[in-house]
């Protein structure tokens, strides 16, 4: 059985789906048309792409590093000979 | 020209045992030669224009063929008059036919020499050679459809790996770092430096992007290069260049030149970008500083719905339980009612047995206190009554009398028999008609004397 991309169980959507999920999950709930039970489920998994995203752009927010091209090649060779 | 060293003592001696003459100062040397120069016979060239630079006053520019090239130079004023005259602007690589002589711009103490060709007027004669080979290529490859294979790859919006060529001391490598840093991005960065501008430099940005799309860690590549002339960015018309980016499975942006630059790596790229700083707002497609600003704030908004929907929830399960303490207590309250009713009827039946009497002994008890009151008013007002009777009877056995007599006086009074009895007699006619003068009756002439004992008839008789 397949699993939709995106819910707890699936593959994480991309950055900007994931995004683009949330402000559709937000507006739904501006809207004030979601039922008590749709708004808790929309805010639980608006909470878990949150976090996805937080994740993905905490991935991005240290010190920038920087390489040279043959520095990462001889270190994914590294890699590549470690295993 | 001035005199050699040999008959001028303020100028040194020259080479020794040189045949040649002088020396000569060089500032006269290099007039002579301008001179000289712009003595050689004007005429027409044709080439194709490269590396096309405006300065304020002048404006600068190669023409190149196969064989060689000449610098060309022309006043701003007298290029502006020639593009008004073309009706087109030359453009790099454009085959132009300039008309024109030698010139020599001799220098001075503190600037440099040069050579160029003066141009005074200028046509355009058509695309050159290099143009025409490179739009014949660019056909070409959009015929094999590999002009829109890297527009239909899917670019990552928060690339963690970027890789990037540029010349490793050129100004693109800052600009790049500085817009990446303004996007709040600090992933990690695969600086593949290389030529970019000479014979050699094609082949090894093909092999910097072969090497960097075979790491399968870099999910985008920016290729950066400052502006130049055509020539300069010749390189990045490289077929074998574009081929080779046409069929990376990874995104390459393309920043080569400025904006009126257009190279065919611009075409088969995935993004064309005018400058390192659109490369890399392309290459991290959020701002990241904003992105999290936004997260913070849609975070917040999640809160806010599920503090109120949790709320909504928790005034429900109130209501719940107050609706079942509710329901409760109603059948407590009529379980109670029944068990009271259902013990007790006789009781409930001798209540309002004895209620009744009560009401019946009430109500009889004040019937008679309304009887003895209303006989108690009856005597009194009889007595009343009975005594206005008694003094009015009273009144009347005194007062009637008195008042009979009084009138029976007062009736006498008028009784003219009591006149008649004082001596007066009452005349009338034989008819009872009082005559109350003598005239009267003498009228009458028969007439009745009424004395108080008796009438007598009487007549009247004139003496």
């Amino acid at each position: 059985m397949s699993v939709e991309p995106g819910s707890p169980d699936g593959p994480p959507l991309s950055y900007e789906a994931a995004a683009g999920r949330v402000e559709e999950i937000i507006r739904r709930l501006d809207s004030g048309e979601a039922s008590l039970d749709e708004t808790l489920a929309l805010v639980s998994e608006g909470k878990r792409l949150i976090e996805q995203c937080a994740g993905e752009l905490a991935a991005v927010a240290g010190a920038l590093e920087e390489l040279k091209l043959d520095e990462l090649v001889s270190r994914l060779e590294q890699e590549a000979t470690g295993q | 020209m001035s005199s050699p060293a040999g008959n001028d003592p303020a100028i040194p001696a020259g080479i020794p045992e040189s045949q040649l003459a002088g020396p000569f100062p060089v500032g006269e040397y290099a007039a002579k030669l301008r001179d000289r120069l712009r003595e050689f016979t004007h005429v027409q060239l044709l080439g194709e224009l490269v590396n096309l630079r405006m300065a304020r006053a002048r404006v600068y520019f190669e023409l190149r063929d196969a064989g060689g090239a000449i610098p060309c130079a022309v006043w701003r004023r007298d290029w502006d008059a020639m593009l008004a005259g073309a009706g087109e602007t030359p453009a790099e690589g454009m085959q132009i036919v300039v008309a024109g002589g030698c010139d020599y711009y001799p220098g001075s103490a503190t600037s440099s020499p040069g050579f160029s060709f003066s141009v005074s007027d200028l046509r355009i004669a058509g695309a050159g050679d290099l143009l025409a080979r490179i739009d014949r290529l660019r056909k070409q490859l959009d015929r094999e459809g590999l002009l829109e294979h890297q527009q239909r790859l899917a670019r990552p919006l928060l690339p963690r790996t970027i890789g990037v060529i540029t010349g490793e001391s050129g100004k693109a490598r800052d600009d790049l770092l500085a817009a990446l840093a303004r996007r709040g991005w600090a992933g990690r960065l695969v600086w593949a430096f290389a030529p970019v501008q000479d014979r050699h430099a094609a082949p090894l940005i093909t092999r910097a992007l072969g090497e960097l799309a075979g790491t399968r860690e870099v999910e985008v590549v920016i290729v950066a290069r400052g502006g130049g002339s055509l020539a300069d960015l010749l390189c990045f018309c490289d077929e074998t260049l574009c081929r080779t980016v046409a069929l990376l499975s990874v995104p390459v942006i393309a920043s080569v030149g400025h904006h009126t630059d257009r190279t065919l790596l611009d075409d088969v790229a995935a993004v064309s970008c005018s400058t390192p700083t659109h490369a890399a707002e392309a290459a991290v497609g959020i701002d990241c500083l904003r992105a999290r600003r936004d997260q913070a704030a849609a975070a917040g908004r999640l809160a806010e719905h599920a503090g109120r929907a949790l709320g909504v929830r928790s005034r429900q399960l109130e209501s719940a339980r107050r609706l079942r303490e509710h329901g409760r207590r109603a059948v407590l309250g009529r379980a109670r009612r029944l068990a009271l009713l259902s013990r007790a009827p006789g009781a409930h039946l001798q209540r309002q047995r004895s209620s009744l009497h009560q009401q019946l002994r009430e109500i009889r008890a004040g019937s008679r206190r309304r009887l003895e009151s209303e006989r108690s008013a009856g005597a009194t007002r009889a007595l009343v009554i009975s005594r206005k009777a008694s003094s009015t009877i009273a009144e009347c056995r005194e007062r009637r009398p008195r008042e009979l007599e009084r009138l029976g006086l007062a009736l006498a009074g008028h009784d003219p028999q009591r006149t008649l009895e004082r001596g007066y007699v009452l005349a009338s006619s034989p008819q009872g008609r009082p005559l109350a003068t003598a005239e009267a009756a003498r009228l009458a002439g028969e007439l009745s004397l009424r004395f108080a004992d008796a009438t007598l008839p009487a007549r009247i008789e004139e003496r």
